[in-house]
């Protein structure tokens, strides 16, 4: 680590003064509040602010944070929150950051659930639910073929066999858990691996294909 | 119920998972066989997450508010935290790893398995919420605004809502 990391951010976007922790705060709860609609809003707000507005960090910078958080798992948004804080704070500025998004948005959601607890018979909430989840279903499905979408591209351009297997993995995952009783896990892992495996036959100095 | 268990089961779902969803398969195969959820708050609480502030991933502390009270949704938050916090030791192996065929072949079969099998789950949500002319119709009229990509999610979900009460 740098001595001067101490007071200033250096980023492609240049040197700026570090900015508090209690500006930190500030700007992560007003996240954490402002950002009713899900993920898409809050990827977009999120972007705005730290980008446009505070230029924490250079719009390259979001994106290759955007692609490698999309490979850590669980919420790739929480892996976004805790890159950007890092870069801020270091290890203080991702707990801020952590904390700041979360505690408004979890407080939030818990009384949503619990609002939504006491009024799920009436029969106005019942009525507009019948509209809500199947509509939360059609937003699911899109936002499940975003995830597979960038790796059918990519396999189309790879080729006819390539994409075969792809089709197959994503075709084969649901049919398995349609029909059989796999543990999900195992459903995963079988995929990965042989997407590992056809991808390492594919590779050209290392061509172990059976 | 076991708090333990309960733990184990939401942070193994988010730690083999990626994306606000993607533990929705795991999650749904470990609650629904020991009785602690049910299809119906499973539908609910994706609601309530694509509605709340915040990451659509937050839905797990809406169900876990809906199948064990505040304790169930500060164990959710406990178990979604910590994975994301991988990011860090993720950006340092970056430049290594990043174009090993491998590595890049596992990572896109687990993405295309987590679409074909959240495809399936979701359809079970919408049949144990009554398939009927009108809901599939809401479904395919969801997708097509959100594939737009240009109206917020919540406004979509509004309109649902909107239209829910009108033909109920």
């Amino acid at each position: 680590m740098h001595s001067d990391i101490e007071t200033k951010v250096i980023s492609g976007a240049g040197e700026w003064p570090r900015p508090t922790s209690r500006q930190q705060m500030l700007v992560w709860s007003r996240l954490g509040v402002q950002s009713f609609g899900g993920g898409t809003a809050t990827l977009a707000l999120i972007r705005r602010a730290v980008v446009d507005e505070l230029h924490w960090i250079t719009a390259e910078e979001f994106t290759t944070y955007w692609a490698l958080v999309l490979m850590v798992p669980g919420i790739n948004l929480l892996g976004l929150t805790v890159l950007i804080g890092k870069q801020i704070g270091g290890t203080k500025g991702v707990a801020i950051a952590l904390f700041g998004l979360l505690f408004p948005s979890v407080t939030i959601t818990i009384l949503l659930t619990a609002l939504y607890s006491k009024v799920q018979h009436s029969h106005s909430v019942v009525s507009a639910l019948s509209g809500v989840i199947p509509a939360t279903v059609g937003v699911g499905l899109f936002t499940s073929l975003q995830i597979a979408f960038p790796v059918l591209k990519n396999c189309t351009k790879r080729g006819a066999k390539s994409l075969t297997i792809a089709l197959a993995l994503l075709l084969g995952s649901a049919a398995i858990e349609a029909a059989a009783h796999w543990p999900v896990v195992a459903i995963l892992l079988t995929s990965g691996a042989l997407g590992a495996a056809t991808q390492f036959a594919g590779a050209p100095k290392r061509d172990r294909q059976k | 119920m076991h708090f333990l268990v309960y733990l184990w089961l939401f942070f193994k779902a988010s730690l083999f998972s990626t994306g606000g969803t993607g533990n929705l398969p795991s999650l749904h195969d470990d609650l629904l066989p020991r009785h602690w959820a049910t299809n119906r708050q499973f539908a609910e609480s994706l609601t309530i997450g694509q509605i709340s502030p915040g990451p659509s991933g937050l839905w797990v502390i809406s169900l876990g508010y809906l199948t064990a009270g505040v304790p169930g949704s500060l164990l959710a938050l406990v178990a979604i935290t910590l994975p994301p916090l991988l990011a860090i030791g993720v950006r340092r192996l970056y430049q290594r790893v990043r174009h090993h065929p491998s590595a890049e072949g596992f990572m896109q079969g687990l993405a295309l398995s987590i679409c074909g099998i959240s495809a399936v789950i979701l359809c079970i949500l919408l049949r144990s919420n009554g398939i009927s002319i009108k809901s599939l119709a809401i479904s395919i009229a969801a997708l097509s605004l959100a594939a737009t990509k240009k109206i917020p999610i919540a406004v979509i979900l509004a309109i649902a809502a909107i239209a829910g009460i009108i033909t109920f």
